[in-house]
């Protein structure tokens, strides 16, 4: 779009045919001399512009084409549930990275200097009961939201064609989402925490080939230690946050480029 | 606006003026006038809140100037709404006039 003005009238000679008040007259004179030096309306138009650029579509709606909208309608409240994810998502790691103040990650002492931790934050530091019970429940919404969000996915075939690898990259976050549920879920150092732990190294040990490996790199040994509990902690406040906001931030952009699935 | 005859620059039966302005006339007198309409009521009610010291003061506190000018920026940013009503672009004529 070009700045240049549009040349379609005579400037100056429209308003001598016109019958004008002399008010009406400089009101136009006025606001014609502000527009003229400020172009205020030539930056709304480049705005109006980019805003149907930015929101372009599929050129036509299956639910539009083939009349969709009496049989699905009743499927559109739970096309919020991406957005649900979003959101909690962004509540754990605000309120996680409040938590990371007070918890420290250590398996010294008896009991331990992170269980010490979480008992300090539930039991003696201000507002800590309700940011540690916040961050504990944006989680399990954000599973449970996660879960959801690919049923109705699946249920309103919203994975087909042009979609495919928004659906891949969708497999990639839901797994990537129970890592996180589960590195937080040791992180207290509780009886719940070391008993899933040994879970986690057993269910590694069991995997041919390269389950001593992975059990190593994971846990930091075959059996629960000080490594197993710092590594946990820093894949839950360090590399998964990374790697996950990268990867919410190409699904989220490959919906905003190809637009809202319609149901099939 | 009860105009009868679109075209007419006047009506002076119901005393609502409508006049024709070419399109780039029409977003200028739009995108400024609210412009200024918003500006003026947003700063009149500043204005009087620091006259009343925000409704707080005692009615012989009041500073009167500062009041009536508040006022009348409120009143001025409606008087510039209600005036740039009256212009319209080519082929913008009210519902009513597209009815009968």
């Amino acid at each position: 779009m070009s700045l240049e003005r549009k040349d379609d009238h005579d400037h100056k000679g429209w308003m001598q045919e016109r019958d004008l008040t002399p008010v009406e007259t400089t009101y136009l004179t006025v606001l014609m001399w502000l527009d003229k030096r400020l172009r205020v309306v030539d930056y709304l138009e480049i705005l109006e512009d980019l805003y149907y650029k930015v929101n372009m579509q599929m050129p036509k709606s299956h639910t539009e084409q083939y009349n969709l909208d009496n049989k699905f309608w009743y499927w559109y409240p739970l096309y919020a549930l991406g957005s649900f994810s979003t959101i909690a998502y962004v509540v754990a790691a605000i309120s996680g990275a409040l938590l990371g103040f007070y918890y420290s990650p250590a398996t010294t002492g008896d009991p331990t200097t992170a269980y010490n931790s979480i008992t300090f934050i539930m039991t003696e530091l201000r507002f800590g009961f309700f940011l540690r019970s916040l961050h504990r429940w944006s989680a399990q919404v954000m599973v449970a939201a996660v879960f959801l969000h690919m049923l109705r996915v699946y249920f309103t075939g919203a994975y087909k064609e042009p979609r495919e690898l928004n659906w891949i990259i969708g497999i990639v976050l839901i797994s990537l989402t129970m890592v996180f549920g589960y590195t937080g879920y040791l992180l207290p150092w509780d009886q719940l925490a070391f008993w899933a732990g040994q879970i986690g190294v057993e269910m590694s040990l069991s995997v041919p080939v390269a389950g001593e490996w992975v059990a190593q790199l994971l846990f930091g040994g075959f059996s629960l230690s000080q490594s197993t509990l710092q590594r946990m902690y820093i894949l839950h406040v360090f590399f998964l946050p990374f790697i996950t906001t990268a990867i919410i931030a190409i699904h989220i952009g490959i919906v905003w480029m190809q637009g809202i699935a319609e149901p099939h | 606006m009860t105009d009868d005859e679109p075209t007419a620059s006047a009506d002076a039966e119901t005393g609502g003026r409508d006049v024709e302005v070419p399109m780039d006339v029409y977003k200028a007198v739009t995108v400024f006038s609210t412009l200024f309409a918003v500006l003026c009521v947003v700063v009149g009610f500043v204005v009087l809140d620091a006259a009343t010291q925000r409704a707080t003061a005692a009615p012989e506190d009041v500073n009167v100037v500062l009041a009536v000018v508040g006022l009348g920026a409120i009143a001025l940013g409606a008087g510039v709404y209600a005036f740039s009503t009256r212009f319209r672009a080519r082929e913008m004529g009210n519902s009513k006039d597209d009815a009968t």
